[in-house]
């Protein structure tokens, strides 16, 4: 019963960083040890997510031994669906970085630290111990501060400075919440946390630990009070990493925050999910109305992301099963869209001297472009504001309709209206970069050779504008997660407890 | 013993949040690491259980043992908090030397 697969998934990218490491000789080989070791996990990912399709949630022990005295990778539908989410972006990462002529790429540490920072999101994503979710948390954050600080634009480093105090904080505040969840339940395993929290109801501490662990998710994903580093980081990181920033690594907290508002603690899930729904309005239009003022595109991108967190959380907030899925829907398909646009901006930052995405400089640098690169922007854009037949179109009707079922209107009016916001600052940004005629402050074009490939962006769109129009299995994969998570009791019994804990649980049940 | 441990992770907690948010990057980095010094005993106390002898030996039959599993997270959780306490440190170390300051308020050419 044990899934090999799960274990390949999280550890084939940390191999392909050793190996990357040995060959830190010649960055060509490096370039295909990278390539060829996400798509080795994305193949394991959709190995799994076929499994828990086919046979329900995939557990692996490490070293066979039971939980909670090991520690357990498992595999739900949603762990699968974000890993295979993350698995596939990290693929077109990979690929862009393989085509990508930047100082930072051609670093030794850049592939190494790459794939670590995959490791560190995949296992995030699919380990069953919260402790472990820690450390993959702080593999992750750690690597992207590296990638940051050798970022090619020379504010990478202060942008990483300030990003490893502020989420080193945050992971501090995660690494408090598990000792408070410790000492409340003596035990690290999620599913066996669960239990306890249904049999030996309120600790003390346990508010302090749903409290830290909140902030701390809310922290990673950028939401409203916690989301002014996340411009900054995310505009100035080299284009591969800054992609996947914006697009999985996010997701991190709002996977945190799923798993703690239907698995952790469901009664207080209800006051968690309020809070999150009123603090996603706020970051629907604070990242709206920001993108529409910033001078940068990658900057635009960065404040989008923000403004798209908050539709997710709207979903989350909204309580309710389509909602939930919807929310879901809405994170995976966000990934594939964001990832494209950033590299999108990489491609045209390749394209000029000064490599820079301000506004000011690249207006009508588009016409340097193959011409079919605008309509893959436009294409990107019309996903990001929820156009037919785009998968973000799917996503937001989803989302809308579900927010009537609650008969929250006006937050659904709310939801519209910055839609158009954001059809507002995409199109003027694809109008400038990609309409309009070069001026006098357009930088200089720079030598054919140097240009990075539009091909991963392409292919993400690509994949985008498929889930658009062929969206039913995504649908069915989003309503799979929300019958699993909605009752957690699938979760717990997926994960075979040891039989000395189970007589320890019964134990300590209330005798009503 | 519990009092102890709960006046020093305060102490530690705050002494950590009045560096960090001192101007100087260097007592800034110190007050990180202070805070995550306070995170590692917070951990020790919450130890399972309270005994004072060491878990897995031979005295440990006759009373209490102390948790060995907190232990060990500390034990990751000191190497990770070493981490990105150097990493932070040579990261101020290039920042000084491309600034000519250390002042974290003109350390702000990110602003826009």
């Amino acid at each position: 019963m044990d899934q090999i697969f799960l274990l390949f998934t999280v550890f084939s990218p940390i191999i392909g960083a050793i190996v990357a490491l040995i060959a830190s000789r010649s960055n060509v080989l490096q370039r295909w040890i990278g390539l060829l070791s996400s798509v080795v996990a994305l193949m394991f990912a959709t190995l799994v997510l076929r499994a828990n399709w086919v046979e329900g949630i995939q557990v692996y022990r490490m070293g066979g031994w039971s939980p909670p005295y090991g520690i357990v990778l498992v595999a739900d539908m949603l762990s699968s669906m974000f890993g295979f989410m993350a698995a596939s972006v990290m693929v077109a990462g990979f690929l862009y970085a393989f085509s990508s002529h930047d100082y930072a790429v051609k670093s030794k540490a850049f592939f190494p630290l790459f794939l670590t920072m995959e490791t560190g999101l995949l296992g995030a994503f699919y380990t069953g111990d919260i402790f472990t979710f820690f450390v993959f948390i702080e593999l992750l954050v750690l690597s992207s501060v590296g990638l940051t600080a050798m970022s090619d634009n020379r504010l990478g480093m202060e942008a990483a400075m300030k990003y490893l105090f502020i989420n080193g904080m945050g992971s501090m505040f995660l690494l408090m919440g598990i000792g408070a969840l410790y000492t409340s339940y003596g035990t690290l395993n999620m599913a066996d946390i669960a239990v306890s929290i249904q049999l030996g109801g309120r600790v003390l501490m346990a508010t302090l630990a749903m409290v830290a662990l909140t902030c701390s998710f809310m922290l990673k994903s950028a939401i409203f009070p916690f989301h002014f580093w996340q411009p900054d980081f995310h505009t100035t990181s080299p284009t591969p990493v800054s992609a996947m920033l914006s697009s999985v690594i996010v997701k991190i907290g709002i996977y945190g925050l799923i798993r703690l508002v239907t698995l952790l603690f469901i009664e207080e899930g209800t006051l968690i999910r309020m809070a999150l729904g009123w603090l996603g309005v706020i970051s629907i239009f604070l990242g709206s109305l920001s993108a529409l003022r910033t001078y940068n595109g990658k900057r635009l991108l960065a404040f989008s992301t923000s403004a798209q967190i908050g539709y997710v959380l709207l979903g989350i907030g909204w309580n309710t099963p389509t909602a939930l899925a919807a929310a879901i829907l809405f994170a995976f398909n966000h990934a594939f869209v964001k990832s494209a646009m950033l590299m999108l901006y990489g491609v045209v930052a390749s394209r000029n001297q000064a490599k820079t995405v301000d506004f000011e400089y690249i207006v009508g640098m588009g016409h340097a472009l193959p011409p079919y690169v605008r309509w893959v922007y436009l294409l990107g854009g019309m996903a990001l504001a929820g156009l037919p037949p785009m998968n973000g179109f799917i996503a937001k009707v989803f989302l809308a309709q579900s927010g009537l079922e609650v008969g929250t209107w006006w937050m659904v009016g709310l939801m519209i209206g910055a839609s158009l916001l954001t059809s507002l600052y995409v199109f003027n940004s694809w109008q400038l970069v990609f309409l309009q005629e070069p001026n006098d402050h357009t930088a200089p074009l720079k030598d054919p050779a140097q240009f990075d490939s539009p091909l991963a962006p392409t292919l993400l769109i690509a994949v985008a504008l498929m889930m658009g129009i062929f969206a039913s299995p995504i649908i069915d994969w989003s309503m799979r997660v929300v019958e699993q998570i909605s009752e957690p009791s699938h979760y717990i019994q997926a994960v075979p407890l040891a039989q000395e804990r189970l007589l320890m649980l019964e134990r300590y049940a209330p005798e009503s | 013993m519990d009092l102890i441990y709960a006046l020093a992770v305060g102490l530690f907690f705050g002494l950590g949040v009045f560096q960090l948010l001192r101007r100087d990057l260097i007592k800034a980095a110190m007050g990180f690491g202070i805070i995550s010094t306070g995170i590692n005993l917070l951990l020790l106390a919450v130890g399972a259980y309270d005994g004072k002898t060491a878990a897995y030996t031979e005295l440990a039959q006759v009373s209490q043992p102390s948790d060995p599993l907190v232990q060990s997270l500390i034990l990751t959780a000191v190497v990770i908090g070493f981490g990105s306490f150097s990493m932070l440190l040579s990261m101020i170390n290039v920042i000084a030397r491309r600034y000519q300051t250390l002042d974290s308020d003109k350390i702000d050419h990110l602003k826009g």
